[in-house]
């Protein structure tokens, strides 16, 4: 099984939260949870502090876009670590996680490895990149770092593809960009706007003083110069049995 | 007390006895809880400061490396933070259980890593995780987890289960837990999970000393028995958290695996064969 099978369970419709199968919540699953919650400190999880919508492709089969929702948090002033589901809802599915790091640290990293990554310049240029809730006045002063960022995102759910389960191994995703390919439908987006209130439009027309990295670094969004995505295969190979190593 | 979780043994029942039997189910663990609680609290003058000092506790062996970039400024902080109070953040609210566990790379049992999961256990079946490797507030998020009844497990194509692994070892010998929750409650939610099956990746290589997350994403497997975690490892997460992995197996040796027994394609390492992930270059459209 690769990334970039089709269709994994010969299902082609994008599957829904009422999709997951498998039966409601008990009583007793209920309880046991919220009892478990009133006394674990659940840390790492209490960073999340910022909600970030937008859209994702994969890098794969450039056809196939997704609304994504980030949950972000900030590890240090150059990187930010993101869960990603499909929706903000109650029901949303855990559909992956994106690292962001800055300019620098993004220039540090090996020439293989930046392939591997995509810029956020456009995206957030174009309006498409917004926090639901949070006035654009606010959010302005970080938008104007984050524009500078490059991002690394893997998507273990591909429900758009009729995943009711997630299956396979994690597909490498990419980021809207002004090239044809890279471009977010229409209906997409009006949805996503008509849900928040929001116009892109017009936050696009007040981000026109945004700027990006000193140069946007040719090897990311490496599906622009290249015309090639990235496959991810689970190859077998012989196991290493040695359990007792320090 | 036996727990009766099964459907095989309440379909036996009445409708009138089934409500007893979930009334009388609650109130158990209601009350236990409850004691297990005011006993921790009172007798050992714990407060709920105390119980969280008690689950992070010094550094673990694998953070040696620092993460690169600067500290993160005062005015960065508080522009999120006033940000963060107009937006909701439902998904994640949604993550209630701390469970640790320990996950080795699905072609090298010689690499572990020490695994702290934070769960949604989004319906009676599945349950999605985030995998950190500290439970504290610097924790670097480096995995997911999928975990999924033994009947969602058998729906599964024969390719795909060889991705997934069983809970019923690390449950049973033990060595997962739910760090601060009393052990009468914490055998009670186990008791499900040892039947479950498992999918996880992690994305960044922290036993590697990887100070970003770099390549691919790797899938990773679960203990199967014991004498293959690392003792010193076992040893070092025993001491932080205050637990111990014998007396553990020992509370909860009544439980059982997958009523079924474990899935012959599940836990694929068995035959010897690894699973590494490669990448290559296709078309992207």
């Amino acid at each position: 099984m690769a990334s970039s099978d089709k269709h994994p369970c010969g299902v082609p419709a994008p599957s829904t939260p009422e999709d997951v199968p498998g039966a409601p919540k008990t009583v007793t699953s209920h309880i046991l949870e919220q009892s478990a919650g009133l006394i674990q400190s659940l840390t790492p999880i209490k960073q999340f502090n910022q909600h970030v919508c937008t859209w994702a492709i994969f890098s794969h089969d450039m056809k196939r876009k997704i609304e994504t929702h980030h949950y972000a948090a900030r590890l240090n002033e150059d990187v930010l670590q993101c869960l990603v589901y499909d929706s903000d809802e109650t029901d949303a599915r855990l559909i992956g996680v994106e690292y962001i790091v800055s300019e620098r640290l993004f220039l540090a990293l090996p020439d293989e490895e930046k392939k591997l990554w995509h810029s956020h310049l456009y995206e957030i240029k174009e309006g498409l990149w917004v926090n639901p809730g949070v006035p654009e006045v606010m959010q302005k002063q970080e938008l104007k770092k984050l524009a500078k960022t490059y991002g690394k995102f893997w998507c273990t759910w591909q429900f758009d593809r009729g995943d009711r389960l997630p299956l396979g191994p994690p597909a490498l995703m990419m980021s809207p960009q002004e090239h044809p390919l890279g471009q977010i439908p229409e209906e997409m987006i009006k949805k996503r706007d008509a849900k928040y209130g929001l116009s892109t439009s017009e936050l696009k027309a007040s981000r026109t003083d945004i700027e990006g990295p000193t140069v946007l670094h040719p090897l990311a969004d490496y599906w622009k110069h290249t015309g090639k995505g990235w496959a991810v295969d689970l190859k077998e190979v012989e196991f290493k049995a040695n359990g007792s190593q320090p | 007390m036996q727990w009766c979780t099964s459907g095989c043994h309440l379909s036996k029942l009445s409708q009138s006895q089934l409500h007893l039997k979930a009334n009388q189910t609650i109130c158990w663990i209601l009350k236990s809880l409850v004691v297990s609680y005011v006993h921790i609290l009172h007798t050992n003058m714990v407060d709920r400061l105390s119980l969280k000092l008690l689950s992070s506790g010094p550094a673990p062996v694998a953070r040696a490396v620092t993460l690169p970039g600067e500290p993160t400024q005062t005015s960065t902080l508080a522009l999120e933070k006033g940000a963060a109070a107009l937006q909701s953040f439902k998904p994640v609210n949604r993550m209630h259980a701390h469970l640790c566990a320990f996950h080795f790379y699905a072609y090298d049992m010689g690499r572990q890593v020490e695994a702290h999961h934070y769960c949604t256990h989004y319906n009676e079946e599945m349950r999605q995780c985030a995998i950190f490797d500290t439970p504290d507030a610097d924790a670097r998020l480096i995995g997911i987890e999928y975990i999924i009844s033994e009947r969602l497990f058998k729906t599964l194509p024969d390719e795909e289960k060889k991705f997934w692994h069983s809970h019923d070892y690390e449950v049973m010998g033990g060595i997962l837990f739910l760090p601060g929750v009393p052990k009468v409650a914490e055998r009670a939610a186990l008791s499900e999970v040892a039947k479950t099956y498992g999918k996880v990746f992690h994305f960044w290589q922290v036993d590697k000393g990887d100070s970003l997350p770099l390549g691919l994403p790797q899938l990773m497997m679960s203990f199967t028995s014991d004498g293959q975690l690392n003792p010193a490892l076992a040893a070092d997460v025993e001491r932080r958290f205050n637990v111990s992995f014998k007396d553990n197996a020992e509370y909860r040796k009544n439980l059982t695996g997958p009523d079924e027994g474990v899935h012959p394609n599940a836990n694929s390492w068995r035959s010897g064969k690894g699973l590494e992930p490669a990448s290559r270059e296709v078309d992207c459209e």
